[in-house]
């Protein structure tokens, strides 16, 4: 989103007046002296910016902006609080105020009454002039939310697991030819009942097809056929990102899958090459991970000997941690619970295949410091 | 994650969450509506140490986790929680308590925590990530001034007697 900043220099203006107002003011009134924050103190003024130029702003920084801390969701009838400036739904406010105690959520200043806030009009007009369709707004987030409930949603889930076992079948039966006379077991829709009987215990489909790259040495699993599978189903994942959720089959998703490029160690090995997987957008990061530890003990395995799956027993989803870059350029950990599609639409909003890192997972991961500053009594602004 | 064990054949939690939004009271849509936006945030964030999830199909029950704090007595054990979130959350606080029983200062023997924005400290601005962060601060700095389980206060002062027992008597 696009905002042309156009400030004047009025407010540097303001700021040298206060300036010139506080000296002879202190002067006077030592009694009760300025109350400036830290940050008060120690802000330098921003320049103005005069020459039309644009600033980019993040949709979701600008939607913390415009949310309203208590409903979290965007702000209605804005409220602001006269002394120390937060604001929220005028609904929400009142709710508060009226049934906790008489301070401000964000801060606990004292608020002794409904006076102690004013009607913020102009933020109104702002929310209104950056989504025009509020409505619209509204109904992709219910959308999202729509989708997050179907994540502990059983009936959804055991549905999507038959349609998930009916895709599953479906290239199996046309392919089923060429995989007689070819002993390489474990390709890509099937991976044997190993993957469905997961399927079966996780509750959710799991139907991964997957074509190593090229340079993919010799592994018995993703010979031959591999990129085939993917191409046969090619076009159905064109438009990934505008495809209507949750709509009856289970829409697909692409991905390409690299190691982590700063925790993986690059020596060469199987487990190193880049995966194109394509799988239901209603699979877990937690199901990509276990599917990725699966793939890799079988490549590992090699052609060694492809009698038969090996002990699937200790593949786990905690084996692989699965990463994504954020703007920033940093990586950053996804949640096992998360679908695929909840990480394509929240992290990745342009119409290239998502792109994952993956990495092993440490053992005993540290709680971040940062847990520790959350100190019981101190509200965090959020 | 517990729902997922359980049987799929049992009721559809997109029924119930409608019938909020249709049929039921405003209030309590928006309280939903609120608890499926922090259960969102909640995953996005990822944090280490904690988690949380709805029980089961009723939102307004979720699990905890929390993990000991590293460099605390209380690294390396993992303690269950219980959250369940009146009708008028979040302008009053969720009822807390240790699932798992929890040797501390501040937590009765019943699981009950004695933490202050969980009472008059409230605000509606906390959700259950600052909740569960707090409770695992709270974890390794008690507050031994008012006890509620005064034998682990007495013990706190000898950190290495506390983790000893702690360890003793911990049970998952």
């Amino acid at each position: 989103m696009i905002f042309r900043v156009v400030t004047t220099d009025q407010s540097s203006l303001l700021w040298a007046c206060v300036q010139d107002m506080a000296k002879p003011l202190g002067l006077q009134v030592c009694s009760k002296p300025w109350e400036l924050s830290l940050y008060e103190l120690h802000r330098t003024p921003q320049e103005a910016i005069m020459d039309g130029t644009e600033i980019a702003v993040s949709p979701r920084s600008l939607h913390s902006e415009l949310m309203c801390p208590i409903c979290l969701d965007m702000l209605k009838n804005t409220m602001t609080t006269k002394e120390c400036l937060h604001r929220f739904c005028s609904e929400c406010i009142v709710t508060a105020l009226r049934s906790g105690n008489k301070e401000c959520p964000t801060c606990r200043k004292k608020l002794v009454s409904k006076r102690s806030l004013r009607r913020d009009p102009n933020f109104d007009a702002l929310i209104s002039k950056i989504y025009p369709s509020r409505d619209e707004y509204e109904a992709h987030q219910d959308r999202v939310l729509e989708q997050l409930s179907r994540l502990h949603n059983k009936a959804a889930l055991s549905s999507s697991i038959e349609e998930g076992l009916r895709m599953q079948a479906l290239p199996q039966r046309v392919r089923k030819p060429q995989q007689e006379s070819d002993n390489t077991t474990f390709s890509g829709g099937e991976d044997n009942g190993d993957t469905r009987s997961h399927v079966s215990h996780d509750s959710a489909p799991s139907h991964l097809t997957s074509a190593p790259t090229g340079h993919t040495p010799e592994a018995g699993p993703s010979r031959g056929k591999r990129p085939r599978v993917s191409d046969e189903s090619g076009p159905e994942a064109d438009g990934d990102s505008r495809r209507p959720p949750w709509q009856s089959p289970p829409s697909e998703i692409e991905l390409v899958f690299r190691p982590h490029p700063l925790l993986v160690n690059p020596t060469p090995g199987s487990c190193l090459v880049h995966r194109y997987v394509k799988t239901t957008a209603n699979a877990t990061v937690d199901h990509l991970s276990k599917y990725l530890a699966l793939r890799i003990a079988l490549e590992e395995q090699g052609g060694a000997h492809t009698d038969g799956p090996p002990d699937v027993d200790y593949i786990s989803e905690k084996q692989y941690t699965i990463y994504i870059t954020t703007a920033a350029g940093q990586f950053s950990t996804l949640n096992g619970s998360l679908t695929l599609e909840l990480v394509n639409e929240k992290y990745w909003k342009v119409s290239k295949p998502l792109e994952l890192f993956y990495a092993p997972t440490k053992e005993q991961q540290q709680p971040s410091p940062q847990v520790h500053k959350a100190l019981p009594t101190v509200p965090t602004q959020l | 994650m517990a729902s997922q064990n359980m049987d799929p054949a049992a009721a559809s939690s997109t029924a119930a969450l409608k019938g909020n939004e249709t049929g039921g009271s405003v209030p309590k849509g928006s309280v939903s509506k609120r608890l499926q936006q922090e259960l969102m945030t909640l995953m996005m964030s990822g944090d280490k140490g904690i988690s949380a999830f709805p029980e089961s199909d009723n939102l307004f029950k979720w699990i905890g986790t929390i993990d000991g704090a590293q460099g605390t007595v209380y690294e390396g054990l993992r303690y269950k929680l219980s959250l369940e979130f009146p009708s008028g959350y979040p302008y009053n606080a969720p009822r807390v308590k240790f699932i798992t029983s929890c040797f501390h200062p501040n937590v009765d023997e019943n699981g009950f925590i004695c933490l202050d924005i969980l009472k008059e400290k409230w605000s509606a601005l906390y959700d259950v990530r600052s909740i569960l962060l707090s409770i695992q601060s709270l974890l390794g700095e008690p507050n031994n001034d008012s006890p509620m389980n005064a034998a682990a206060a007495e013990l706190w002062d000898n950190q290495e007697a506390f983790k000893a027992h702690l360890h003793a008597t911990y049970k998952n």
